[in-house]
């Protein structure tokens, strides 16, 4: 076992730890806590597929951003109201089976497909990001998607300032 | 980069820049002046609808090295499209005035709408697909909870929000799979890693199956439609009638492009699901419309089981011929549906004077007297939607039909002609409430709400009376599509 | 690889440790005489009502949202950024254009008043 499988196993087992915290944790304060923790152990992962720049977005995004929209979207509820209430309604025999057929399903895709621990990681080129760059403005490849992108923040900047703003 | 790129997206850069400016313009202009925006929005779509329909003789132009495509399916949707968008600027206009929800987002975030699915309609890449569906997606969350203190409004926008953000969650689940499986998201390598032999085949299945997902809770197909009958009560009416014409159209586009063209290995697999899908929203929307006395959601099960027919197209894909004439036919009952669609939700409007009131089949009575070219005009898109003659209803209804039965499914066609029957009850009992009953309905004269239902109307009968020029287009629409 | 992030792996393990240290110290070596008094979240001030945690205003909300979508924006930036000197020209317009609908939302958002906290 090397020093990047150890590494793996650490933070998957935060990934799994701190995941399950997520869904059980009465506070949902606590319960935003531990999902950062989730990001942060998937951000790990992406380092050690040697995505660094998914382990950026990872951080600066979901961590940076997303996880502090949801801490002040838990503040803008009456907590007390939540932290009482059962945390399971009468479906959950419903979903647990369905949970449990997805899981099913996904084991029996990834199956054939021939996952391996000993395969090795594909090599990524050292200049990946530079060529990210490229290919993010280029017009063979995504330049239409990435313009689009930013109509589509336009759009969901419009609606939440409308959704926030609008008293009358 | 060359002009064909540019030629290729000039309709939904229009839009997109138009619906930009028309932002700038709310801030800018002052209150007096918001009437014009509608204006101005509904030229935005005319001027748009003027390059596609000039573009509509050109032939098939890939763009952006395969991300987008000009096709003939492609123009006959924004063509679609640019008419939804029309339709919902003529309904909105004087409503939104009366409901007291004229606020200076509504063009804009209308107009980003249509652009969404135009760009839906043109995508040619699982990339594009994703953030056509957003883009066609967010406006419409926000647009459903436009009436802002009404808390059926919020209740619409929030339901509708997170049911549509869980369903995209499916689609973007079902892109990394298809692209784990072939190595690709463009759809035309997709296709060749498929033929090639190259792509692991359960991983695409799978990856079929959540897209399938996704898109059937865009056009609201049984069992992903639990939000539409919330939905379209929830929201202002006049969203609800752009929602439930464009929204469900643009899940058929996507639905069409990428079934169609990308995954026909699967569709020895996937027509009998199809069919399925197909009977159980056929016979669940009409059985259920049976029993509603809300207009609102007497027409959203409409809706679902509407779209329950226009699935039919999608089963008899095993047969080469059926196929292209399936795929045709719904195309064909697309137009059909936005129609009667939008006809029956203006009629909603004319009538619906009382805004916290809903509106039920009892308050049509006497409409027929009061009103009577309204109520002529409301029989027509009953009788469109039932697929009576003399409406496009009916051929659309004939030509999907007749393709399920060449593609083999004989007892798909019986299950789609008994539950039109049973539609029939319920659509036809608004048309008795109309002409039979005594009542006295309060009635809205507003000039562009008449205009858009008398047109629509008077398009539904005539077209009907000889309809092989525009089946031969949405054919021709279809033939560079397999 | 794995060594190029040897110096992040050091600031967290550093930073964790230094919150660990500062908080084992002093409750270790701290004096400690509880006292009812003491413990109020106000030592000497006023006698709290309520719960200690309101709900916060919506901006809260907005805030957190605008700042997701800039966040959006620069992420888009860094690759950019890093072949812009191979792109040239056609980079340099090609991000203007992803500006400007963002610019024009920008607009919106500040003639609305939603970057003012009242």
């Amino acid at each position: 076992m090397d020093a990047s499988q150890i590494i793996f196993f650490l933070s998957a087992a935060l990934i799994l730890v701190s995941a399950l915290f997520v869904v059980t944790a009465r506070n949902l304060v606590h319960a935003a806590l531990w999902l950062i923790a989730t990001l942060f152990g998937v951000a790990v992962l992406y380092v050690l597929l040697e995505a660094g720049f998914l382990a950026v977005v990872q951080v600066v995004v979901y961590i940076g951003a997303i996880a502090i929209l949801f801490i002040f979207a838990v503040m803008l509820t009456r907590r007390d109201l939540l932290s009482q209430s059962s945390q399971t309604n009468a479906n959950w025999p419903v979903a647990l089976g369905v949970s449990a057929l997805s899981l099913a399903a996904i084991a029996f895709i990834a199956r054939g497909f021939g996952f391996s621990l000993d395969r090795p990681l594909a090599p990524v080129p050292t200049d990946s990001l530079e060529r990210l760059g490229q290919a993010l403005v280029s017009p063979q490849q995504f330049v239409l998607p990435f313009e689009v992108a930013s109509v589509l923040l336009v759009a969901a900047l419009v609606g939440a300032v409308y959704v926030a703003m609008n008293k009358k | 980069m060359t002009i064909t790129d540019f030629s290729v997206i000039l309709p939904v850069t229009l839009l997109t820049a138009w619906a930009s400016i028309l932002l700038l313009a709310e801030l800018f202009l002052p209150r007096a002046q918001r009437p014009f925006l509608a204006l101005l929005a509904a030229l935005g779509l005319a001027l748009t609808l003027g390059i596609s329909l000039a573009q509509s003789a050109q032939e098939f132009a890939p763009g952006f090295g395969g991300m987008v495509v000009r096709d003939g399916f492609s123009n006959f949707l924004n063509v679609l499209f640019l008419l939804t968008g029309l339709f919902g600027v003529a309904l909105s206009y004087r409503y939104n005035q009366r409901a007291q929800i004229e606020r200076g987002e509504y063009y804009p975030l209308l107009l980003f709408s249509v652009a969404g699915m135009m760009l839906m309609g043109q995508a040619a890449d699982l990339i594009v697909v994703f953030l056509a569906l957003e883009l066609l997606s967010f406006p419409l969350y926000i647009l459903s909870a436009f009436a802002y203190p009404r808390p059926q409004s919020e209740e619409a926008g929030l339901k509708y929000f997170l049911l549509g953000a869980f369903a995209s969650g499916f689609v973007v689940y079902g892109i990394a799979l298809t692209f784990g499986a072939s190595g690709s998201t463009d759809l035309a390598r997709i296709v060749a890693s498929v033929a090639a032999g190259s792509a692991n085949l359960p991983l695409l299945t799978a990856g079929a199956g959540l897209l399938l997902v996704g898109f059937g809770f865009k056009v609201a197909a049984v069992p992903f439609h639990m939000w539409t009958p919330d939905v379209y009560q929830g929201a202002p009416t006049s969203v609800t009638a752009f929602m439930a014409a464009g929204a469900k159209t643009a899940g058929f586009a996507a639905l069409l492009r990428v079934f169609g063209a990308a995954f026909p290995a699967l569709a020895a697999d996937l027509s009998p699901l199809m069919a399925i899908l197909a009977a159980v929203t056929m016979l669940f929307g009409n059985l259920i419309a049976v029993a509603q006395t809300d207009m609102k959601r007497m027409l959203a099960y409409s809706s679902i089981a509407q779209a329950g027919y226009l699935l039919m197209a999608f089963a008899p894909f095993e047969i080469e011929a059926a196929r292209t004439m399936a795929v045709a036919g719904a195309l064909f009952y697309l137009l059909a549906y936005t129609l009667a669609s939008f006809g029956s939700w203006g009629v909603v409007i004319a009538l619906e004077k009382d805004l916290d009131r809903h509106l039920s089949i009892g308050d049509f009575a006497g409409l027929a007297r009061r009103s009577p070219w309204l109520a002529a005009a409301m029989t027509v898109f009953m009788l469109s939607l039932t697929g009576l003659p003399p409406t496009l209803g009916l051929v659309g209804k004939i030509y999907l039909f007749r393709a399920v039965i060449e593609g083999g499914m004989v007892w798909l066609a019986v299950i789609g002609a008994l539950t039109s029957v049973v539609s029939a009850f319920y659509y036809l009992r608004i048309v008795v409430n109309m002409f039979m009953r005594e009542g006295e309905p309060a009635v809205e004269r507003e000039w562009w709400l008449e205009f858009a239902i008398g047109a629509a109307a008077v398009v539904t009968v005539v077209v009907s009376l000889w309809p092989f020029p525009l089946f031969e287009w949405a054919e021709w629409a279809v033939m560079k599509l397999f | 690889m794995l060594l190029e992030y040897a110096a992040i792996a050091t600031m967290i393990l550093v930073t964790a440790l230094v919150a660990v240290i500062a908080v084992v110290l002093g409750s270790l070596f701290g004096p400690k005489r509880p006292h009812a008094r003491k413990l109020l979240p106000y030592e000497s001030g006023m006698t709290p009502i309520g719960p200690g945690t309101r709900r916060v205003p919506v901006r809260f909300y907005l805030i957190a949202v605008l700042f997701i979508l800039f966040d959006i924006e620069i992420i888009f930036f860094l690759p950019w950024a890093i072949a812009f000197r191979e792109l040239g020209w056609y980079g340099f317009w090609a991000m203007v254009v992803f500006n400007i609908p963002i610019l024009i939302g920008f607009i919106y958002e500040w003639k609305k008043g939603g970057l003012e906290w009242e």
